[in-house]
């Protein structure tokens, strides 16, 4: 080309200096785009919600029911008719498991749930009103972390029986205080930004800057935390059954299925091998998600 | 002239800062017996070295802070100690334009969300009343119609200051503190965004208190000019007359850091270079605040806090501007001070 006419100068009208060349997205659609270029948050994304759909409906479809007993066909090795073979009851163990999954992301999802919404409430309240009340509600919130939290989870089994109410109450009794924390800290840091302080001056109540800035713009420190904590929930109510304390026969959760096929584990390998597997798998996929969803709200990952 | 829209009287801002030794609350004095009015249509520029409490200043004005001491009247009304709630009314014409265009924004709202939000707070307009004052905001400060879907990261910094500043004019404000608003800026950008800010005066009769760094550009856009150092007031006046014959020894030795463009004005000059170290605010010694670093500092200046001295319809807040020290200086008595050679030719009549 003439290197003249390249560089002429243009036109006005053809000057082009507010245009933005990039896609509008809005946030959420960002880091979705982002979560789902992550391969390794994607796998743990498709596994659980295998896991879930399995759980919901694949117990459903099963022929046999968690309690069914057939003492025929005692303590099976996984084959055509039952995939994960049968314990000492003659129960089918595939049924079993999906029940435990079953138990295992309710009171995972559950307790997460509610210490979530608690905690977000309380660490709200603490951080933005601030001075003595954030002074006082820490404190009870500290209290609450001293005292080890299996201590009153048994207390609570023993005087409440041991179903799955008992230990949703346990886990919840002190696991919002986490979530109080971090949400105050987040509301402690943002309500000093700029931002929050140019809604003040236009007029907004507290309780609007809460919700519509401070709330929005920490949603991504709190999902990851809110991630991890539903593992931390398995595994706690897995241990309770598996110690004997938790979920009790005939019902089935994935630590009471370990714990009955604890004592065959020399003879029967696969018994305690499935629930412990299945464990792992949730634990894992909850991981990758949790880790891709901190990577995807990271802005600096923003391309 | 109209009385002023904005009055502050001897406005005090402590923040506390931890305990001493002895048990005693530390008090950091951000600002300390400020006062100045403001007319409608006029312009206040506001200068300081940083941390002098400028910012804190505006702020309080706004009622982000509650004043410690003082009183703040907005339109001949007081509202030093109004409650938040009652306090809508003046929210409405008050308005502030903050430093950091990319914090002053809401990273999760669209530019749309951000311009109507000030008219959905108020509950003014309907809805499609709002969506058409928003295209109008769009327009006034020089964006395109098409950025109302944008989010702010997409925007470059000249243009979140833009979006700022239609936020700030959504609900029609009378008085804006504009605090540094082109301090984050490149050159070219700023002169953009003062043109605008000046426009808008012109078509809206705004006023403004304009806080800056950039002496040169204080000038320019203010009619008033307020000169701080460590939350005193040190020098306020007309700002002709302040910058043609500054009276605080602080304001002469800002102003000659002051670059001219004019190569022989500049080589004429004489920079005065501030030795010595700056007071902390906190628990500040009762003196003038400025004598560790004064050139023309005397035994009274570690002994006592000025005055604030009414020279020639200015206030400065000076030992060398009280009347008994006029007088003896008139007479050619001077005991203590030792004239630098251009001092003769400005003491006030
Ligand atoms: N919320 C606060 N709590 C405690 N101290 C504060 C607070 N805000 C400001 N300060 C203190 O008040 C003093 C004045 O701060 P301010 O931000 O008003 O200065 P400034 O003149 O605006 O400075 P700059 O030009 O850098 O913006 C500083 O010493 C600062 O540390
Ligand atoms: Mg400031």
């Amino acid at each position: 080309m003439d290197l003249k006419t390249l560089f002429l100068p243009l036109d006005v009208s053809q000057k082009n200096d507010e245009f933005i060349a990039m896609e509008s997205k809005s946030f959420a659609k960002d880091v979705w785009q982002r979560f789902c270029r992550n391969r390794r948050a994607l796998f743990g994304f498709v596994l659980l919600s295998c896991i879930v759909l399995l759980a919901v409906f694949g117990a459903m479809a099963s022929p046999y029911t968690y309690d069914g007993q057939d003492t025929a066909i005692r303590n099976l090795p996984p084959h055509a008719q039952h995939w994960f073979g049968t314990d000492k009851f003659g129960r089918d163990i595939f049924t079993r498991v999906l029940y435990g999954v079953r138990m295992s992301l309710l009171i995972g999802f559950v307790s997460t749930a509610v210490n979530f919404l608690v905690g977000l409430v309380y660490g709200g309240v603490a951080g933005y009103c601030g001075g003595y009340a954030d002074m006082l509600m820490m404190r009870v919130c500290d209290i609450l972390y001293a005292i080890p939290a299996m201590l009153y989870i048994i207390l609570i089994m023993l005087i409440f029986g041991s179903h799955v109410g008992s230990i949703l109450i346990g886990i919840c009794l002190s696991g919002w205080v986490g979530v109080a924390r971090i949400v105050r800290a987040q509301v402690l840091s943002l309500k000093e930004r700029e931002y929050a302080l140019a809604a003040y001056v236009l007029g907004s109540s507290r309780r609007r800057i809460f919700f519509k800035h401070l709330l929005a713009n920490s949603m991504g420190a709190l999902l990851v935390t809110v991630t991890l904590m539903i593992p931390q929930a398995i595994f706690m109510e897995a241990f309770l059954s598996f110690i004997g304390i938790g979920i009790s026969a005939p019902m089935a959760s994935l630590g009471t299925l370990a714990q009955d096929a604890k004592t065959y584990f020399q003879v029967y390998p696969t018994q305690i091998l499935f629930p412990i597997g299945m464990i792992c798998l949730i634990i894992f996929s909850l991981s990758f998600i949790s880790k891709g969803l901190e990577e995807a709200f990271d802005p600096r990952n923003r391309r | 002239m109209a009385a002023p829209i904005l009055e502050v009287a001897h406005l005090c801002k402590y923040f506390d800062a931890g305990r001493a030794v002895s048990g005693e609350t530390k008090k950091l004095k951000a600002v300390e017996d400020v006062s100045f009015a403001i007319s409608p249509g006029e312009t206040m520029g506001l200068v300081g070295e940083s941390g002098c409490g400028k910012s804190t200043l505006g702020r309080t004005i706004v009622r982000i802070h509650d004043p410690t001491a003082g009183r703040i009247l907005y339109k001949g009304e007081d509202i030093t100690r109004r409650k938040n709630k009652h306090l809508l009314p003046v929210r409405r014409s008050m308005q502030m334009i903050f430093q950091d265009p990319y914090a002053s924004l809401d990273p999760r709202c669209t530019v749309g969300d951000i311009l109507a939000e000030p008219m959905a707070i108020h509950r003014l307009y309907t809805k499609r009343e709002r969506a058409s004052r928003v295209q109008a905001l769009l327009e006034t400060v020089g964006l395109k119609p098409d950025h109302i879907r944008r989010y702010p990261h997409e925007f470059s910094g000249g243009q979140r200051q833009r979006i700022s500043i239609a936020r700030t004019l959504a609900l029609d404000p009378e008085f804006i503190v504009c605090d540094e608003p082109i301090s984050a800026l490149d050159v070219s950008i700023q002169a953009q965004i003062i043109n605008l800010l000046e426009r808008i005066q012109d078509e809206r009769g705004l006023s403004y208190l304009f806080i800056a760094h950039d002496l040169g550009m204080v000038r320019h856009i203010s009619h008033k000019i307020g000169v701080m150092y460590l939350g005193h007031m040190m020098e306020y006046g007309q700002t002709a007359d302040v910058y043609d014959n500054p009276y605080h020894p602080y304001t002469k030795a800002l102003l000659s850091a002051v670059p001219v463009p004019d190569p022989k004005t500049a080589r004429a000059k004489q920079r005065i270079v501030l030795k010595g170290e700056v007071f902390t605010p906190i628990d500040p010694p009762a003196c003038c605040l400025f004598a560790n670093r004064c050139p023309h500092v005397m035994a009274r200046c570690r002994r006592t806090e000025p005055p604030v001295c009414h020279v020639a319809g200015r206030r400065v807040a000076c030992h060398l501007y009280t009347p008994d020290f006029l007088a003896l200086r008139r007479n050619g008595e001077n005991p203590i001070f030792t004239d630098p050679p251009d001092w003769r030719a400005d003491i006030p009549v």
